[in-house]
């Protein structure tokens, strides 16, 4: 196949969209490396991914693995591959520590060790997170972090990713890319994937909780997919000595807690339905007083709440920090400041969102 | 200026069938399972026993304050489920075709049973559980603007029907009724703010939505209730919760940067949610034990179906 890019994760959120990226806009060879447990599952994913990507047969294989198995890459010609995106990872905050491990560091291990069998390697990229910080406060330079503590597993696994990276595969052509928590595709406001933030805001729509927890200063660092996927495929190809890189915009640019829950409620009061049951603003409450409602809730609530609760619950401690996530790497390797503006991502994503509560209902609009 | 108000003899009763939460719950009779609810805080809950109808709790309930009734000018006598504040039979109706059956007021049968013939009787059927702090609003508006009228007798007084789940919202249901006197004359407590909220497109809400809604609209009406009179929660000494999930009642005094050991329910394992009466009851408790000192601030508060949310302050004289 020749050179080639090896994407893992390629039917992933950022998988999926970078490889989409960089078919649209390089002439790169693709290699999408998707998880699957077997050859059916595989070419269900496969069949999934060839109606996207069909317009660009001859650019695109698929291969298949699983980061928990024994030798998960050892179908692909390592000599073929001039670079790697390694997308795939569990990335809920709820993950749990055996999951996390297997997949986000012991898989990353693995890939790492068949990097190092690429001899024409030019470029391994990892994504990770910028909570890979865990519960550092105060600036958040595009440096190794130190071991900081972190609210969840998924936080942990990254942290310790990239410090594997840093002790033992320096020598590969690495970099790192943070990225920040997608809230929507684009700046539409499309969402295909919720995560926790969603389901937050869903339990506030629906009036299912009037309580958060968090400060309301804390700042949020929301990017959108595409706005991801694309300073990954430029910072792929960018010169420079620089290897770690925020994919995400400075505090100054990020909503704060409350301006996010202040323009969240005002999107909603647009709603009729919304606006008609007068759910009113949320409650700030302290890490003990969510986690009594956490533990509360757990034993009472419905299946919605309660699964929406869990996911935000693992993330919770980190709407109490304060962080100032720096970027001036990723300005200068792109030549401009490409931060989204956070408040109309956010207006439209809950735009989105309640045309189509949360997905249930086709969205007209689009 | 506004006469004070002052609310005292608080008197109540309760389901004759005691039974365990595990008790309860081997008879299908909760959604939760008992440990749940037990770990909630709840032990022991008291249902109707066979013969035992709402209007037995309410005279029940007035008996143990009658030496104290006086000269009553009015009850209020409010119900949670507005089928308590009839006590015709359906099938006389149903018989008869005549509506009077359904209007065999049990407010009229106490001012009767009581001999309070001044009394004029007002029914609260639509606020449910926040039923009897909103009689007493009704009451202080009332002293205040009749002057003809020195005392009124608020009550509440509820049995869950036949075959009914005793889990709402999450709690322990007990049948039962509370009673107090509400009056000009000086007594136990001074009447010093009573306020509500009704949010009527929530009329409907599931167990889910009503929890969900619970804190924000809770701590908005306490708030509301303080500015009415003009207090800040530092001022307040005792915060008397309904008879709720324990967990809740912590959350809410920490929305309320209140000393949670001052947030209190002290009848929850043994008394249950007695649906619209549980905050006197608690009230109760700790004015018999002396707890709550001369010029101490009590602020009671309860969440309903409607929705409603109604909050009291009183003030030990």
């Amino acid at each position: 196949m020749g050179r080639v890019t090896l994407i893992t994760g390629g039917d992933g959120y950022l998988g999926r969209r970078i490889a989409a990226k960089l078919l649209e806009e390089t002439d790169s060879r693709l290699l999408l490396w998707l998880r699957a447990a077997d050859a059916s599952a595989f070419l269900s994913k496969q069949d999934v991914l060839a109606e996207s990507f069909g317009r660009f047969e001859g650019r695109v294989e698929y291969c298949y693995g699983d980061l928990t198995g024994e030798s998960p890459f050892d179908g692909i010609e390592p000599a073929s591959i001039c670079r790697i995106v390694h997308a795939a990872a569990v990335t809920r905050f709820n993950v749990d520590e055996g999951t996390a491990r297997r997949v986000n560091i012991e898989g990353t291990e693995k890939l790492l060790r068949f990097a190092e069998r690429c001899g024409a390697l030019e470029r391994l990229g990892l994504l990770s997170s910028i909570y890979a910080s865990g519960m550092r406060a105060g600036p958040i330079p595009e440096t190794p972090f130190v071991n900081a503590g972190f609210a969840n597993h998924y936080e942990s696994s990254k942290w310790a990713a990239e410090t594997l990276l840093f002790e033992k595969y320096a020598h590969l052509p690495w970099r790192i890319f943070r990225i920040a928590t997608a809230i929507a595709d684009d700046a539409n406001g499309q969402v295909s994937q919720h995560n926790a933030v969603h389901n937050t805001l869903k339990l506030l729509y629906y009036g299912l909780i009037s309580t958060l927890p968090g400060k309301p200063g804390t700042p949020m660092y929301l990017v959108t997919g595409d706005f991801a996927a694309d300073a990954v495929c430029r910072l792929m190809s960018v010169s420079g000595s620089e290897r770690i890189f925020h994919v995400a915009h400075r505090r100054e640019q990020s909503l704060s807690l409350d301006e996010l829950i202040a323009l969240v409620f005002e999107v909603f009061g647009t709603d009729e339905f919304f606006r008609k049951r007068r759910i009113p603003r949320p409650l700030y409450v302290d890490e003990e007083a969510f986690e009594l409602l956490h533990s509360a809730l757990g034993a009472f609530a419905g299946g919605v709440v309660n699964q929406a609760v869990d996911s935000v619950a693992p993330f919770a401690r980190q709407l109490f920090i304060t962080k100032e996530v720096q970027n001036a790497n990723l300005i200068a390797a792109l030549g401009r400041d490409p931060a989204p503006d956070a408040s109309a991502v956010v207006e439209a994503t809950c735009r989105h969102l309640v045309r189509t509560k949360w997905g249930r209902e086709k969205d007209r609009v689009s | 200026m506004n006469r004070e108000v002052f609310v005292d003899h608080i008197g109540y009763a309760l389901g004759e069938v005691t039974r365990t939460v595990e008790e309860t719950g081997s008879r299908g009779d909760l959604l939760s399972q008992p440990d749940v609810l037990r770990e909630a805080g709840f032990c022991v809950h008291h249902v109707s026993g066979p013969r035992q109808t709402a209007y037995d709790f309410a005279r029940q309930a007035v008996q143990t304050v009658e030496r104290e009734l006086g000269n009553v000018g009015a009850i209020i006598y409010s119900t949670c489920i507005p089928a308590n504040a009839n006590i015709g039979r359906a099938d006389a109706y149903l018989e008869s075709r005549d509506v009077k059956n359904l209007m065999d007021f049990p407010a009229s049968h106490l001012q009767s049973d009581f001999g309070l013939d001044r009394a004029i009787v007002i029914g609260l059927s639509q606020q449910a559980c926040t039923g009897l702090l909103g009689s007493l609003r009704l009451a202080q508006a009332l002293l205040r603007s009749e002057p003809e009228t020195e005392r009124v007798l608020c009550l509440t007084s509820d049995r869950f029907p036949e075959g009914a789940l005793y889990e709402q919202s999450y709690n322990l249901i007990s049948d039962g009724a509370a009673a107090c006197v509400v009056s000009l004359a000086p007594a136990s407590f001074r009447l010093l703010a009573a306020h509500g909220i009704t949010n009527g497109a929530l009329a409907q809400a599931s167990d889910d939505e009503t929890a969900g809604s619970f804190f924000a609209y809770t701590h908005r009406v306490i708030q509301e209730t303080l500015a009415k009179a003009g207090l800040q929660i530092s001022d307040v000494a005792w915060f008397v919760a309904q008879n709720m999930n324990r967990k809740a009642t912590d959350i809410l005094a920490r929305l309320l940067k209140f000393d949670p050991g001052r947030a209190v329910s002290p009848t929850l394992p043994e008394v249950a949610h007695v649906i619209s009466g549980d905050n006197l009851i608690n009230l109760k408790y700790l004015a018999e034990r002396g707890q709550i000192q001369g010029g101490e601030r009590v602020l009671l508060c309860m969440a309903g179906y409607g929705l409603n949310w109604q909050c009291v302050i009183l003030e030990k004289t």
